[in-house]
């Protein structure tokens, strides 16, 4: 049998030593930890870059805490499908990937279920604010990379997708941004940190606890992607719904400028 | 994947039609199609079901086999999902093709199923981190007509529900130190799951002004978009999901979350009469099997 002999393997199962730690069960803290407030619409402060891969047509950066998104736009490229729709619509290809360093516990090379399911997730959210009308018989590639993940990887995602889209010059109907939320009992935790996001409850029977992820298109005020999980009755979801959009609307202004910086730099303004 | 070639004319008709609260079939916006469910139909399985909705049939097999839990949660057992898309249902599905549609299916049951919320997972454990009882869930689609959420997860909660064969188990330690799996003599002695949290998936699609539940082909070819709502019987809900290219005003969601809502709590009731009709059946029952 052909041996690899460039790459050092480890053994084929391997865990993490801190899975045998006992772990004190902690309750959850009555203060979030950064000193965002519960209930209330705080996001985490953004950075955002757009133009940092030179080999794309377009891409984006997006730091929110600690978490780290990259993500890289080629195309439109031309496809060899010729189906019916190919021939009218271009299609949007989305590869969501976690680097393998950037969870607690390391994430194998090869995608995995649960980041197939978060491809298609951003697949749906992205759609409906691109002009796919505009590219017959093209393929454009989006693919994200979340370098360090701490939390609501997926909604900054698809802030950084189409941050890149816009910077690759794909016409789109507006921006898409992305949003996720904690729901715990009554209170609900806007722009969940890892740790508030896996958090055990109090007791066995809390109810209302869930995750969810809101896309949002701000200035059409469509939402374009939702996906929740978790426990929950109508009303909160309901609440968390309209939490999230509000969400999405204070993100807005940091990635118009992110842009506006991006074009410049590309376009300075003539001298004189 | 699946693909309804409608004329613009015919698309308007729909959606105008549907306004009115009136379908292709005569229903109203909120009616489901003639469902048939059958259980016990495989008789190697731990538990079955078949399902079918219109002209959608869904066959469920879930078979129970020991393995080692998953890493995170050492005292829980857990469920793993396969779709089979195969040729049966379309030519499309030939070959690698229906690989994409079974993968999306299978991770949105992942999400909606495999959490302690739903299924009572601690009764699955044998022996903390070392043996627990894995469900292996395996879908066939054997004819596809749109809704195909609707009818898997009516399979799933079937199968589940009827008493499943999972015997009882104990593992027994002898003085070498390995393991041994007793098992009792009793051939009825078996593990009934508690599934009253069981979710049933509501998909809701969103044609024109109004959304229709249990869309057919050629609704779901008029719609932009589709909200997934996994509602339980006390009418919680576990998991909501856009599928579909199209986008959704804040207000339709709000109305489409609160119909899955009312149409999935509906749900659960006549399955279970029905399933315990079934039951007390017992060996009188006829099986109606593949071919009538």
């Amino acid at each position: 049998m052909p041996v690899d002999t460039k790459r050092l393997r480890g053994p084929e199962e391997s865990q993490s030593p801190w899975l045998f730690v006992e772990q004190e069960q902690q309750s959850p803290p009555d203060e979030r930890e950064d000193g965002r407030r519960k209930g209330q619409v705080d996001v985490r402060p953004i950075f955002a870059r757009c133009g940092l891969v030179s080999q794309a047509k377009g891409s984006a950066y997006i730091e929110s805490g600690k978490t780290k998104v990259i993500c890289s736009v080629y195309g439109p490229r031309e496809t060899e499908r010729k189906d019916e729709t190919d021939m009218k619509f271009g299609r949007l290809v989305c590869t969501f990937r976690f680097a393998p360093f950037s969870c607690a516990k390391r994430c194998g090379w090869i995608q995995s279920t649960q980041e197939k399911d978060l491809s298609l997730a951003l697949l749906g959210s992205l759609q409906p604010g691109l002009c796919l009308h505009r590219y017959p018989r093209s393929q454009i590639d989006v693919s994200v990379l979340v370098l360090e993940n701490d939390g609501s990887a997926l909604a900054h995602a698809v802030t950084c997708a189409s941050l890149a889209l816009a910077d690759a010059g794909i016409e789109m109907y507006d921006l898409v941004l992305g949003c996720s939320l904690r729901q715990e009992g009554s209170d609900y935790l806007l722009d969940p940190t890892f740790a508030e996001e896996t958090q055990e409850p109090a007791t066995e029977s809390t109810e209302n606890r869930g995750g969810m992820m809101v896309a949002l298109l701000p200035s059409l005020n469509q939402v374009s992607g939702l996906l929740c999980s978790g426990d929950l009755e109508q009303q909160p979801l309901v609440e968390a719904v309209a939490a999230c959009i509000e969400g999405c609307q204070r993100i807005y202004s940091v990635a118009q400028r992110c842009l506006l910086t991006a074009v410049k730099k590309k376009n300075p303004p003539p001298d004189g | 994947y699946l693909h309804v070639a409608l004329l613009f004319w015919q698309q308007v008709i729909l959606c105008h039609c549907t306004l009115d609260d009136l379908r292709v079939d005569g229903r109203s916006c909120e009616d489901y199609r003639y469902v048939e469910v059958e259980t016990d139909v495989v008789s190697n399985t731990s538990g079955s079901a078949r399902v079918k909705l219109g002209h959608t049939d869904i066959l469920v097999g879930i078979k129970a086999e020991i393995g080692r839990p998953k890493l995170d949660r050492p005292n829980k057992g857990c469920l793993e999902f396969f779709v089979d898309c195969s040729a049966n249902a379309t030519p499309e599905f030939e070959g690698r093709g229906g690989e994409e549609l079974g993968t999306e299916i299978a991770n949105a049951l992942y999400r909606v199923y495999d959490n302690e919320r739903s299924v009572d997972l601690k009764s699955l454990c044998i022996t903390p981190m070392e043996h627990c009882w894995i469900l292996y869930t395996d879908v066939l689609l054997l004819q596809c007509d749109g809704n195909l959420f609707d009818a898997i997860s009516l399979a799933i909660k079937a199968a589940l529900l009827t008493p499943s064969k999972i015997p009882k188990v104990q593992m027994m330690e002898d003085e070498e130190g390995t393991t041994e799996i007793e098992l009792s003599d009793d051939p009825f002695d078996c593990v009934r799951l508690n599934t009253e949290n069981v979710p049933c998936i509501v998909t809701l699609c969103k044609i024109g002004q109004r959304h229709v539940v249990d869309a057919t082909l050629q609704e779901k070819a008029c719609s932009v978009a589709s909200l997934l709502v996994s509602v339980t019987s006390k009418g919680t809900i576990t998991c909501v999901r856009k599928i579909g290219g199209g986008s959704l005003d804040p207000e339709s969601i709000y109305e489409m979350i609160e119909t899955g809502k009312r149409v999935g709590k509906a749900l659960h009731a006549p399955l279970q009469d029905i399933l315990n009709k079934e039951e007390s059946l017992g060996k009188s029952r006829e099986k109606v099997g593949f071919i009538g």
